[in-house]
């Protein structure tokens, strides 16, 4: 029976005993202890939650970032098309201009060698008619006899002349 | 491969270790045949050898050694006053005069036997006694362990709030984590972190308890949890946060419950009952604890005992029971370490659904009856 009667010694000095423990560690301890313990599932939560955030955000970049690059190829097959049509555009111009410009070159051309021509031809006759007269002189200085009847026939092959260079 | 040779060797290693167990009994007995008459008269009176283990004491067993005791002060309040002195002068049953009183242990006729007694005119008599007993002593380990361990890991927290404790600390903090969150705020809900601190002093000062009590050598060996005293002292502390922090609707609950009026109002039966089941609680609290415990401690000490009183009847028989207590008594101390923790967590537990109950509001009466059915179930289970 000595075991099932509490001992007064024992029972008083387990008082005393767990009373302190039990402030004590009420004080220093279990608040210290359970506070930090929830601090720290709560920093784990938060920090769960950002990073789903953020990576949700990653994935929203990322898609936002390959919309931006199809829109700048788009541009950018688009500034080439545009610049391809300026081209042909301005090499057309070119040629255009130039055939223009050939045209009114050829045109003047074609009047300095009429006016050339016509030139030629006056002093052509000038000189047909000065190698004329002078074998016309000749030919009267030869034959002063037939001076009349030699005359006659050179005015007749000299409009001859005229007629066929109009 | 090299797995199953190494644990091949070790098997072989241990029934190579238990065969010679198994022999040297018998050796020794052949050795000492010339002693049988000596060892007739010191038989073995395994009655005293148990109480002994069970019980308190005035010093410390030495490892290895039966004579000698570690001496503890001796604290006792006599007829005339404070007497403090070494209990190595009282401990071989000499008596000692301290001034005017006189002081011995008593033998094995009176009614203190073992106790420290004052012998007033040859009468006995038990003075107020706060000796530092073994388990007194061991109570102060028990309150150091607990308090240095949570004082630690409460710093370790403070210097670095987000880091997690690793090893040691950390196997604290996952212990305080299952209690917290897996008694005491399911069932106290927004009342947890108010009886937290004292729920989870208990739950560790019985745990560690339990464990020290398994340890053989010297900051153990004391069987604390097993001694009633510690029980009852735990319990008293149960019922005082159970009924201090009531409220209204459970005294109303106990004086006026929700019964027929003939049940109540002539004779009232239901609140004479109700009353008797507040001190009813922490008893079977006290006892549950303090029965496992000591149960356990009982077993191990009587399977060792076996061996020494088969060998007194044949070598070969003591032979045979050390190869059988040994394995029985390893396997009934995995056993306890297991009921170590679980008596812990019960006795935390009930104490939870205790305080619970008393603070239950009324419209949460539906719950509260299953929390209650749940607990009477555990409980009924347990007893």
């Amino acid at each position: 029976m000595e075991l099932f009667t509490p001992d007064f010694g024992l029972v008083f000095w387990m008082f005393v005993a767990f009373g302190i423990l039990f402030l004590v560690l009420w004080k220093f301890a279990w608040p210290a202890i359970l506070k930090g313990v929830d601090d720290r599932a709560e920093l784990i939560d938060k920090g769960v939650e950002y990073a789903q955030a953020a990576k949700e955000q990653l994935d929203n970049a990322r898609k936002e970032a390959e919309s931006y690059l199809n829109e700048a190829r788009r541009q950018q097959a688009d500034i080439l098309r545009d610049a391809d049509k300026m081209k042909t555009q301005i090499i057309e111009q070119a040629r255009s201009a130039a055939q223009v410009e050939a045209q009114k070159v050829m045109e003047n051309a074609k009047l300095q060698i009429q006016q050339q021509q016509k030139e030629a031809q006056q002093q052509f006759r000038n000189q047909v008619s000065d190698f004329a007269l002078q074998i016309a002189g000749k030919i009267i200085n030869r034959q002063i006899a037939d001076d009349k009847a030699q005359n006659e026939l050179v005015g007749a092959m000299l409009d001859d002349i005229e007629k066929n260079n109009k | 491969m090299c797995i199953l040779n190494s644990a091949m060797t070790r098997f072989k290693l241990i029934l190579l270790l238990l065969f010679a167990v198994c022999l040297a009994p018998v050796a020794v007995m052949a050795a000492d045949e010339h002693a049988e008459a000596e060892s007739a008269e010191k038989a073995i009176n395994p009655k005293e050898i148990i109480f002994e283990h069970l019980g308190d004491g005035y010093g410390w067993e030495v490892p290895f050694d039966h004579h000698h005791r570690i001496p503890l002060p001796v604290i006792v309040w006599g007829s005339d006053g404070l007497h403090v002195f070494s209990s190595a002068r009282i401990t071989g049953g000499q008596e000692y005069t301290d001034g005017n009183a006189t002081f011995r242990l008593g033998d094995s006729e009176s009614n203190w036997k073992g106790k420290i007694v004052e012998v007033v005119d040859g009468k006995e008599s038990r003075p107020w006694d706060f000796s530092i007993t073994k388990n007194v002593c061991a109570l102060f380990i028990t309150v150091l362990l607990v308090g240095g361990i949570m004082l630690w890991l409460a710093a370790y927290l403070r210097r670095k709030p987000f880091n997690a404790p690793r090893k040691g600390l950390g196997a604290v903090e996952v212990c305080v984590t299952f209690v917290y969150d897996g008694v005491i705020k399911p069932i106290l809900g927004p009342k947890a972190s108010k009886f937290a601190p004292y729920l989870l002093t208990a739950f560790f000062f019985i745990l560690v308890m339990n464990l020290l009590g398994l340890v053989v050598i010297f900051p153990g060996g004391a069987n604390l949890t097993g001694n009633i005293a510690i029980t009852l002292v735990l319990s008293i502390c149960t019922f005082l946060a159970t009924n201090l922090f009531a409220n209204k609707h459970y005294w109303k609950e106990i004086l006026w419950p929700d019964v027929p009026l003939w049940l109540k109002c002539p004779i009232p039966i239901m609140p004479v009952i109700e009353i008797f089941g507040m001190f009813t609680k922490p008893a079977a609290l006290t006892v549950r604890l303090f029965a496992n415990m000591m149960g356990g401690h009982m077993i191990v000490i009587t399977l060792t005992l076996l061996i020494f009183i088969f060998s007194a009847i044949s070598p070969v028989a003591g032979g045979a029971t050390t190869v059988v207590s040994l394995i029985f008594s390893i396997f009934m101390l995995l056993i306890d370490v297991l009921v170590s923790f679980i008596q812990a967590y019960v006795f935390t537990m009930l104490s939870t659904i205790f305080i619970g109950l008393a603070n239950e509001e009324e419209h949460e009466k539906h719950e509260a009856a299953k929390e209650g059915h749940i607990g009477k179930e555990i409980e009924e289970t347990l007893i």
